[in-house]
């Protein structure tokens, strides 16, 4: 029987500084793609060590041969390539919001770069099957891979004035996406993949964004202004139709607040009320989000959204230096418990330690005291609700 | 067409600069500009004529403007802006060195607006503090990098225009 309170990670590990090295290597084109396999393999063998020293019992392999969470899909699907805001900015309707993100990173236009469909779409290579099967044979512990949400994707692909000429509305891109994505899914559970978790941030964008621009996932969703609503109903719908009917492997959601620099001011903030109604309606097993930081909210947001699905429950932020003490994850997790049934509860930090190669919130002595941290509390809960 | 670097013929330049240094006037020609704005007719829109060019100055909806366009503001610091980008492409050219990207963002503060708005004597509604920084992308070290915005500083036209007094002779006429 699988143990209750699992510990896990939402996926990305801080990279050593010889793989930054590669991957810029490697978008220079100075070495190959096999190359820099070869020398990602050893940086997800040391990922791999962390967590499993530490005590994680789901575990994932850092996301260590990505750029970022979303924008490595540029080199598996066709049509969609890596432009920087300096290429894309005259198509956006609100430049200026552009510009205030600019400012508040502190970087110039043509330094940020994001994936644009430019073409029809086509899987060139799976997604993350790669990244799995190295897992997998180097680790005896159940495995996580998260892939970009068909949401995101979209909203972070499509721009007017570029995409259009080939998807005339998001929708339709969403469409291919969805497509791609659950091909990947049956492709990773018949290859052993034990959770597979799609990554949605744009949600809380899409609720808090107007007051505070500094992500830089939702760079291309800055394009364009939608309405909150619609644009829910139209993530709800869309993720639904990539999972629907998907047995045979753990699906989680996972939605977040921004993960770019460790100042909590330059997150977005505010809690997961008003998404809820749209939260419950999702085909998936699990929801992973954000609690340890403040700016997520109360938990008690459920106490009027009652559910049956599982939550992975953010009991560290993974931006802070201070190490959360077990007692305090064991306290907020009996907090859960009003909620959620025991095994329904999965420990894991609010996102990844590594989100952005190039900016990762924690060094790894950190990120790995604080799931040591998380695993102790997992071992005390266990002993008093088995 | 000889050596191009940064999207310049470097031998063009070379002559145009080697004009300067003999003729009088040539000099005299690059040495004085126009420019005449003329008020659109409703409201905060004016169009500026310059040479065989011309664009829309205007103000944001919240100071009562259409939003047509920048405001005279908002031009002063994108010409400091655009100043200091040609200044850098032309020192870099000289040198050799090829510029991959280059941006220049620039914050301005103005000392006191309520001065503009008739609500106070204090200060002055000009720009107090002007923030300019560059983002060059070159293959090339840092140090020659600083170099060459040194110098682009130090021979900036709109830099040394915001930085020393000028001398502005205000004058009207009513035509009737």
């Amino acid at each position: 029987m699988d143990k209750i309170f699992p510990v896990t990670v939402v996926g990305s590990w801080p990279r050593p500084k010889w793989l930054l090295d590669a991957l810029r290597r490697k978008r220079e084109g100075k070495i190959s793609d096999e190359e820099f396999q070869a020398i990602a393999d050893e940086a997800v063998l040391i990922a791999i060590k962390y967590q499993e020293d530490a005590g994680v019992d789901i575990i994932s392999d850092g996301e260590q041969r990505r750029d970022n969470f979303y924008s490595f899909v540029a080199d598996k699907i066709e049509g969609v390539e890596l432009k920087t805001v300096a290429e894309f900015i005259d198509f956006a309707e609100d430049k200026a919001a552009f510009e205030e993100l600019l400012r508040k990173l502190d970087v110039p236009a043509f330094s940020i770069r994001t994936p644009i469909v430019t073409n029809f779409i086509k899987k060139k290579t799976p997604i993350a099957l790669n990244e799995a099967k190295f897992l997998k044979e180097h680790t005896n512990k159940k495995i996580k891979v998260a892939l970009p949400g068909p949401y995101l994707l979209t909203r972070s692909s499509w721009i007017k004035g570029i995409s259009d000429k080939y998807y005339k509305r998001k929708e339709d891109l969403a469409e291919e996406f969805s497509k791609i994505l659950r091909e990947e899914i049956k492709l990773l559970r018949d290859n052993g993949v034990d959770f597979v978790q799609l990554d949605e941030p744009v949600l809380m964008e899409v609720l808090y964004g107007p007051e505070l621009s500094v992500q830089t996932f939702m760079c291309a969703a800055l394009t364009a202004k939608e309405n909150p609503r619609d644009e829910l109903r139209f993530a709800l719908d869309i993720l639904n139709k990539t999972v629907e009917g998907i047995s045979g492997v753990r699906l989680g959601v996972h939605i977040c607040r921004g993960n770019w620099s460790k100042s909590e001011d330059a997150q977005l903030k505010g809690d997961y009320y008003p998404l809820l109604p749209f939260l419950l309606d999702m085909k998936v097993n699990q929801y992973v989000l954000e609690f340890a930081t403040k700016r997520a909210g109360s938990i008690d947001v459920f106490k009027d959204y009652p559910t049956e699905k599982e939550i992975g429950l953010g009991v560290v932020n993974p931006k802070t230096d201070e190490v959360e003490k077990p007692e305090d994850i064991i306290n907020f997790v009996e907090k859960a418990l009003n909620y959620f049934k025991p095994e329904r509860i999965f420990l894991n930090p609010d996102c990844g330690f590594g989100t952005f190669a190039e900016s990762p919130v924690n060094t790894p002595k950190v990120s790995f005291l604080k799931l040591k941290s998380i695993s102790k509390a997992a071992s005390i809960l266990r002993e008093k609700y088995h | 067409m000889g050596k191009v670097i940064n999207g310049l013929d470097v031998e063009s330049l070379k002559s145009l600069i080697e004009e300067a240094k003999k003729n009088q006037e040539f000099v005299q020609k690059i040495n004085k500009w126009y420019a005449r704005v003329r008020w659109a007719g409703s409201g905060f829109t004016f169009n500026s004529y310059v040479r065989n060019h011309s664009f829309t100055i205007s103000e944001p909806s919240e100071l009562g403007g259409p939003d047509k366009g920048p405001n005279a503001v908002e031009y002063v610091i994108s010409a400091l802006g655009a100043c200091y980008s040609t200044g850098f492409i032309l020192n870099a050219t000289k040198r050799g060195i090829s510029i991959k990207n280059l941006e220049v963002a620039i914050e301005g503060e103005i000392d006191n607006i309520l001065v503009f708005l008739g609500l106070s004597n204090e200060g002055h509604p000009g720009y107090r503090k002007i923030i300019a920084k560059a983002y060059v992308e070159a293959d090339c070290d840092e140090k020659l990098v600083k170099e060459i915005w040194e110098e682009t500083v130090r021979t900036s036209p709109v830099g040394n225009t915001l930085a020393r007094n000028v001398e502005i002779v205000p004058q009207i006429s009513l035509i009737k």
